[in-house]
């Protein structure tokens, strides 16, 4: 006897806040374009169940100075064009980026530390080399981020740029930037729904829109607690689509950063030759961490590598074709 | 003297003490007598045994919480210092609050209402009957105690009387001195044998029975209230209350387990907790005209550690995985086992506890709250050094501890103290100025902030905006108030020349804020994951009975506003004072509420939140203001609104 299956549909009350990056010019920016995500009413790729109205998007990122730290794997495959930003910029959007991350140093390349005037510069460099709306990150020291990042908002004043990373014993400087001069802020916190929730609180008590905060739950690389922080984001977007408006903005996951500081990214001698090709083995690292994260719920995804970022859309394109 | 030994000299008492080489100073000096407050059970944590070492060499093992200036004048923790040398120190004066008598209650109108259910006349656990009795003589040659025990039967009914060896030795002189003319003190039952037999405690000349006296006592870990109990009439006479001495060796249950695993620490703890009920019994005594010995019963409720110490059982399973207890319903003990100053052959009785962290303090405080008789979903909560918690009603009940801390006790915070004269127990913070007011315990001028001072401080500090809901103070705001001091940024409540001593600003700072905000947390974290392991809403509940000594002075609307307290109508929560004592005073007196006690703890089911897997996200949930749920607290939500609203309006 045939049977007729129904497929369940869970009926969601939430949706995740459209959250729009850059500005053009008759929105008072200079950007080409702008880009648009979140907005989704149902889980990842659930096309049968809601709509997903942006694609998740990739950006790539640079930074304002050599980064000498990098896998010799990433500085192979950029060459000299990592010493000069503007041009790392030109050809990560050549390359398909939708975004630019430009993540300051602190220190730059000769050593000083770098000052505001020198991030506003670079940041305005970078803004005339690309047309993509831009994602500005400091060092990641309170007193340094909010030093640059005040500057930067400033010098970009209405390009709509998110600037971060907001953390619950730093946010506030970086926030009034933001709102100051038309930015974006991103909220970073420790894999914990209840956090990231509690930021976005203290970020929009200080009358920051909801649809101006992306938020970033902390993620590890494959191999290194990915599936902690898939569970996490899973929650996180479960409290969003159950009507949740504080879990409800989109999220933001620095995949290369975190996959290329792995030793199976970062180190080609000494290691099992099961292990196989290196610089094969570091991008494919990198686009199975992304792919994963994408399948949990990020909506932008940050590369390093230039081989990624193919593989990465080609996913995209795949997991939205209905 | 071996090469291997020292010679310790304490000032200003002179105590000469000997040492072995890397002994720690703190034991030297508790073996020779001297008193040293060891309020986190000597770990080094509290920075509370300060001494100063005058002279000699010594090593110090930790410095944590000295400064550097203390530290160039010779200061040291007496817990983390090993003795090098010959040594004299210097021992600061105790903090006067340790030997302090509480205020009593005497003269208050306070009423000490027994639970409906307790029918003590008709089934009193101790009994006094006047005897007449026929002289022997060669032709009725029955022997005292028998003759005592028929006259009992034939005049009273009462059958199969027993005596214990001491009052038997005492027997055949009591009767003679009296002219067998005397009176009986009888246990009529004890929970081990609720149908008696009757056991005979006393003999005493004439008619007596007008007076027959009990005392129900309850063991908090910071204070200890003794009522005395007119077992005739069925009333409180009287009641007295001091600090626990046993604080002199750690502030909290576990810093005491950790100090009774010192060498003699056991004992110590013991004699302590049985001298500071004596004490209270002698104050009893002399005020109220009656020996020792005339009381003939005691009723114990105390928590399942403080139960331990009590009895001198080791207590240091309690504090480890998976947190067993000797004992949680001991059985009756007799007064002279344990060094209590009444009559030595009385019943001393410890009402049963449920688990490690669920004790007789609480199994009391259900039946002195009458939860386990109402028909309404109750929530009862007793908040002193830890947080119990118990959700049912007449039909179930469930419990849960959490470890909230000291906190709200005054410890672990900077310019914290205890509810005594100078305490600031009250804070209003203006929203345009930052500028605060507040209110001291006698309007003394102020010394620092006890735990209610604590609660009305953060719900302000919050309101008003000085600090954010994660408890951190907003720098950016422009008032010298909030600055950065020793410990990180910290905010003024009183500015040095306002105090009593003129010399330190009272500050709170964002370490300890975090720590009550801790405390507050795991309390609501407590709320919450017992009313989901029963699938309930918290705004179920339909009334919340609070216990415990500081129950008396939570502030409702400033507990709720920090989210301490869960959101409901302020109608909804009931003030109980001590039900700790009010339960083992309906215990002492009534052998049925003795019994139900027993159901109680047997019906309670304890839920131990270190195996609950949901207790940490429910914790860090809390660990906001109110909390991370906002839609739980919807007035302090719209409370936030407003006074947002009138800042603008003002700017």
């Amino acid at each position: 006897m045939p049977v007729t299956v129904e497929t369940p549909l869970e009926k969601w009350t939430g949706k995740v806040r459209e959250v729009t990056l850059g500005a053009t010019r008759d929105q008072k920016g200079t950007r080409s374009k702008t880009v648009t995500v979140g907005g989704e009413t149902t889980l990842p790729f659930l096309h049968f169940e809601g709509s997903i109205p942006h694609p998740p998007v990739i950006a790539i990122e640079i930074q304002d100075s050599y980064p000498s730290d990098w896998s010799p794997v990433l500085l192979n495959a950029w060459g000299d064009t990592l010493k000069d930003p503007a041009e790392w910029a030109k050809k990560a959007e050549a390359l398909g980026a939708d975004l630019i991350m430009l993540r300051l140093r602190g220190v730059n390349g000769d050593g000083s530390e770098t000052t505001g005037a020198q991030a506003a510069a670079v940041t305005k460099a970078v803004l005339q080399a690309t047309g993509l709306p831009l994602i500005v990150r400091g060092p990641g020291q309170a007193e340094k981020d909010n030093e640059l990042l005040v500057a930067v908002a400033e010098a970009a004043a209405g390009e709509r740029l998110a600037l971060g990373l907001c953390e619950d014993k730093n946010y506030r400087t970086i926030v009034a930037a933001a709102l100051a001069h038309g930015h974006l802020v991103i909220n970073s916190t420790p894999i914990d729904v209840n956090l990231a929730k509690q930021l976005n609180i203290l970020v929009s008590d200080m009358q920051m829109e909801p649809d101006r905060i992306l938020m970033d739950p902390t993620t590890g690389a494959l191999g290194y607690g990915l599936e902690y922080t898939y569970s996490v984001m899973e929650r996180l977007r479960i409290a969003a689509l159950t009507g949740d408006s504080m879990t409800q903005m989109p999220m933001i996951c620095f995949t290369g950063e975190e996959s290329w500081r792995q030793k199976e990214s970062k180190v080609g001698e000494g290691v099992p030759a099961a292990w196989g090709d290196w610089t094969r083995r570091g991008i494919l690292w990198e686009a199975v961490t992304a792919v994963a994260l994408l399948e949990a719920g990020a909506d932008i995804v940050t590369l390093r590598h230039p081989d990624s970022v193919p593989i990465v859309r080609k996913a995209i394109e795949q997991l939205m074709a209905h | 003297m071996s090469e291997n030994t020292f010679t310790v000299t304490f000032q200003p008492s002179g105590v000469v003490a000997q040492a072995r080489a890397g002994e720690i100073l703190s034991d030297v000096a508790l073996a020779a007598g001297v008193p040293i407050s060891l309020p986190c059970g000597g770990q080094g944590r509290c920075g509370r045994c300060k001494v100063v070492i005058t002279r000699g060499e010594a090593e110090r093992k930790t410095t944590v919480r000295l400064t550097a200036t203390e530290l160039e004048q010779g200061y040291a923790l007496a817990c983390q210092t090993r003795v090098q040398g010959d040594l004299e120190v210097f021992v600061p004066p105790i903090e006067e609050v340790i030997v302090r008598r509480l205020p009593t209650e005497r003269g208050a109108e306070r009423a000490y209402e027994l639970p409906a259910a307790c029918d003590w006349a008709a089934k009193p656990t101790l009994r006094k009957v006047h005897l007449q009795i026929e002289p022997p003589s060669l032709l009725d040659n029955t022997t005292d105690f028998e003759r005592v025990s028929r006259e009992l039967a034939r005049q009273y009914d009462i059958r199969n009387l027993t005596v214990a060896l001491p009052t038997l030795r005492r027997l055949a002189r009591a009767l003679r001195d009296a002219d067998w003319d005397v009176t009986l003190t009888l246990e009529m039952s004890t929970w081990t044998s609720p149908d008696g037999p009757p056991r005979l405690l006393d003999v005493a000349p004439g008619d007596q029975t007008q007076t027959l006296y009990g005392i129900a006592v309850d063991i908090g870990t910071t204070s200890n209230v003794v009522y005395l109990v007119d077992m005739v009439a069925g009333r409180v006479v009287d009641t007295a209350s001091a600090y626990n001495l046993q604080i002199s060796c750690g502030e909290d249950v576990i810093s005491r387990i950790i100090y009774a695993k010192k060498p003699g620490g056991l004992e110590h703890l013991q004699r302590l907790v049985v001298q500071t009920i004596n004490g209270l019994i002698e104050e009893l005594c002399a005020r109220n005209n009656i020996a020792g010995t005339e009381i003939h019963k005691m009723t114990v409720a105390g928590n399942t550690t403080m139960t331990h110490l009590f009895l001198g059982l080791d207590p240091e399973a309690i504090r480890l995985e998976p947190y067993i207890p000797t004992i949680t319903h001991p059985s009756p003990v007799r007064a002279h086992e344990l060094g209590i100053h009444i009559n030595p052959d009385a019943t001393v009785d410890c009402l049963p506890g449920v688990g490690a962290y669920v004790g007789g303090d609480i199994t009391a405080g259900v039946l002195s709250s009458k939860l386990y008789t109402t028909d309404k979903l109750s929530l009862f909560i007793d908040v002193g050094t830890n947080g119990e918690i118990v959700l049912g009603n007449a039909d179930w009940l469930i419990s849960c501890a959490c470890s909230a801390g000291p906190a709200f006790e005054g410890a672990g915070v900077q310019s914290g103290m205890r509810a005594t004269v100078g305490a600031i127990e009250e804070v209003w913070i203006s929203a345009k100025t930052y500028e605060p007011t507040y209110r001291t315990i006698g309007d003394a001028p102020p010394e620092g902030i006890c735990g209610s001072g604590m609660i009305s401080l953060l719900a302000e500090m919050f309101i008003s905006g000085v600090m954010d809901k994660a408890g951190k103070l907003n720098r950016t705001l422009n008032t010298p108030r909030i600055r950065m001091g020793e410990h990180g940024p910290e905010y003024v409540v009183a500015w040095a020349s306002e105090t009593r001593g003129k010399k330190n600003d009272i500050v709170i700072t964002e370490v300890d804020i975090a720590n009550l905000i801790r405390a507050k947390a795991a309390i609501y974290a407590g709320f919450s994951v017992l009313t989901r392991s029963v699938g309930i809403e918290l705004a179920d509940v339909e009334q919340v009975l609070i216990g415990g000594a500081f129950g008396k002075y939570i502030d409702v609307e400033k507990a709720i506003q920090i989210g301490l307290l869960p959101d409901m109508p302020w109608d909804r929560f009931h003030y109980l004072g001590n039900t700790s004592a009010l339960g083992a005073y309906a215990a002492l007196l009534c052998a049925d509420m003795r019994q139900a006690v027993v159901e109680i703890a047997n019906k309670m089911t304890y839920l131990e939140l270190s195996a609950d897997n949901t207790f940490m996200d429910q914790f860090t949930s809390a660990l906001f203001l109110p909390h991370t749920d906002t839609a739980s607290f919807p007035s302090v939500m719209r409370l936030l609104q407003s006074v947002g609203r009138r800042s603008q309006e003002t700017q």
